[in-house]
């Protein structure tokens, strides 16, 4: 009983380590554009198809997938902004986010008519036996997506806190207005948030579809909405926020389904949610209150 | 001589209601110029306006001879203009100094930026002793002076303020005044919208006032018109 509650701990935290990194990647677009970007996911997905085209006809290694899908989710990224969001920077945010959900279609499309199948096989990261540790064991694709998850947040944080462009980002996370009248150049600023988020989710896209060693259309939506539901678990707007609400909904998923089955897994997930926003605990509104203010 | 700014028929609308019905003024190199007006009138629409924040329907607006019309703000702070917007906006999550970075966004060489902020931590020790705290701690006449500090980082030619003395106690407006002297002495050229006209007039060379989207009244302070305009300036404070 013990062995297994630890055991499906620590595949939760695997698993939230996924959750973490798309979270933070749907939080950096939520915080300085303060819109939803429903094509997240499907960026990562077209990402992960361009790899997937890449290994049919080439036979390309694993090195190089990675870097398609990570260029792929950018460039896709990149497509989204500039159709979505810098038409709508001052305009209404429900616009750009019906938007984003046009280029979903869009996206899904462009994969499924490039690659018909539903289902296509990915190489996979590791092939051998899982780690031993005492009774338990780790997956070397999970310790792959901490290890990544970890490098990211370091990365990240020493680009939000250490360079211009980073006290760029926190100025706009901040105060749109204040930021632009001290000279900020926000659509460039908004369009390289685009870029960055979208090679982080690119990453984890990647991590993804090797541990997986498969990838099908529907890895978009499944992208947006873990990515969504881990950025609201987490308070909406917080970047290590994002990566507690990610690491809990890996957590949730994997006793709930341990516990109550793998058809609840998502629905305890849901049931929080809902809980969560119908009692808006103040840690939950505090970030998002403080920026309406100004 | 030609004025530093020169705004020319300008008209800002939200929707279809027009905030500025083509407003004329202009602002003279190394002066104040004071802009008054009861609340509505369509102030602070000119400020953002002139500083890109807002796109302006019609007119132009010209800086030092160039066209700056419905250029992006970045591009306006570049040519030398800064507003210290109301209600200050500092960058609450920030600490002081990265507010004061910040507003020296589009500079380079960290010797010169290091030396401003230098230079104005002694002209507001209060900034000093709280360098390292989040802007969103200060009170408000410390957020004030961070906002006035911070627009200064970008070595403007030209301040706009807006309401720097609103919600302020009396100590720290007179300091503000005092300050927004100083500046001119400096050679920055400043553009201030006040309610408090008293003064707003003291300090000023030359003044607008603002009713309804126009400029209906300019002038000198000291002018036989001051006692008017003042009361004109508050009548509509007490109408709202």
């Amino acid at each position: 009983m013990l062995q297994d509650l630890l055991q499906n701990t620590l595949d939760g935290v695997a698993l939230g380590a996924s959750y973490a990194l798309l979270a933070v990647g749907f939080t950096l677009i939520f915080g300085v554009l303060r819109r939803v970007n429903l094509s997240y996911g499907p960026a990562i997905m077209f990402g992960a198809y361009c790899a997937t085209w890449t290994y049919l006809n080439f036979q390309a290694g694993l090195l190089v997938l990675g870097i398609v899908t990570v260029a792929g989710a950018v460039l896709a990224g990149v497509y989204v902004e500039r159709l979505c969001f810098a038409p709508h920077r001052q305009g209404s945010a429900i616009a750009a986010m019906v938007a984003s959900f046009a280029l979903w279609m869009q996206l899904e499309e462009a994969a499924t008519l490039a690659l018909p199948k539903h289902l296509y096989a990915f190489p996979a990261l590791y092939e051998g036996d899982p780690l031993a540790l005492g009774p338990l064991s780790l997956r070397i694709e999970s310790l792959a997506m901490l290890g990544a998850a970890g490098a990211i947040s370091a990365l990240l944080w020493t680009i939000l806190y250490r360079t211009r462009f980073g006290l760029a980002v926190r100025a706009i996370i901040d105060s749109p207005t204040a930021a632009s009248l001290a000279g900020i150049n926000l659509p460039r600023v908004s369009l390289l948030v685009f870029a960055l988020a979208s090679a982080i989710g690119g990453v984890a896209g990647y991590l993804i579809v090797a541990s997986h060693g498969q990838v099908t259309p529907m890895l978009g939506m499944w992208a947006t909405l873990k990515g969504l539901l881990a950025m609201m678990l987490g308070g909406l707007g917080s970047l290590p926020g994002a990566v507690v609400g990610g690491l809990a909904l890996g957590l949730i998923e994997a006793h709930s389904q341990w516990f109550l089955g793998p058809q609840a897994r998502d629905l305890v997930a849901y049931l929080l949610l809902f809980a969560l926003l119908a009692a808006r605990p103040a840690w939950m509104t505090r970030w998002t209150s403080t920026r309406s203010a100004s | 001589m030609a004025a530093l700014l020169a705004i020319k028929d300008l008209v800002t609308a939200y929707g279809k209601i027009e905030a500025l019905k083509g407003v004329t003024l202009e602002v003279q190199d190394e002066s104040i110029t004071c802009l008054l007006g009861p609340n509505g009138a369509g102030k602070t629409t000119l400020m953002f306006t002139t500083a890109g924040i807002l796109r302006p329907r019609r007119g132009s607006i010209h800086f030092a001879g160039k066209d700056i019309t419905a250029r992006p703000p970045h591009s306006i702070v570049a040519s030398g203009i800064a507003l210290v917007p109301e209600n200050r906006l500092v960058f609450p999550h920030m600490s002081v100094l990265e507010n004061l970075r910040a507003g020296a966004y589009q500079r380079s060489g960290n010797a010169g930026i290091n030396a401003d902020i230098e230079r104005l931590m002694q002209r507001f020790p209060r900034l000093r002793e709280r360098a390292a705290q989040d802007a969103g701690t200060l009170s408000g006449g410390e957020q004030q002076m961070l906002a006035v500090a911070r627009a200064l980082m970008s070595r403007p030619r030209l301040l706009l303020m807006d309401e720097p003395s609103l919600g302020l106690a009396p100590l720290v407006l007179e300091e503000i005044f005092r300050i927004i002297a100083e500046l001119r002495r400096d050679g920055t050229t400043i553009f201030l919208v006040e309610q408090n006209a008293h003064m707003a007039l003291k300090v000023a060379q030359h003044f607008y006032l603002m009713e309804q989207g126009r400029v209906t009244f300019s002038g000198n302070p000291g002018s036989l018109a001051e006692d008017e305009v003042i009361s004109r300036a508050y009548l509509g404070t007490v109408k709202q």
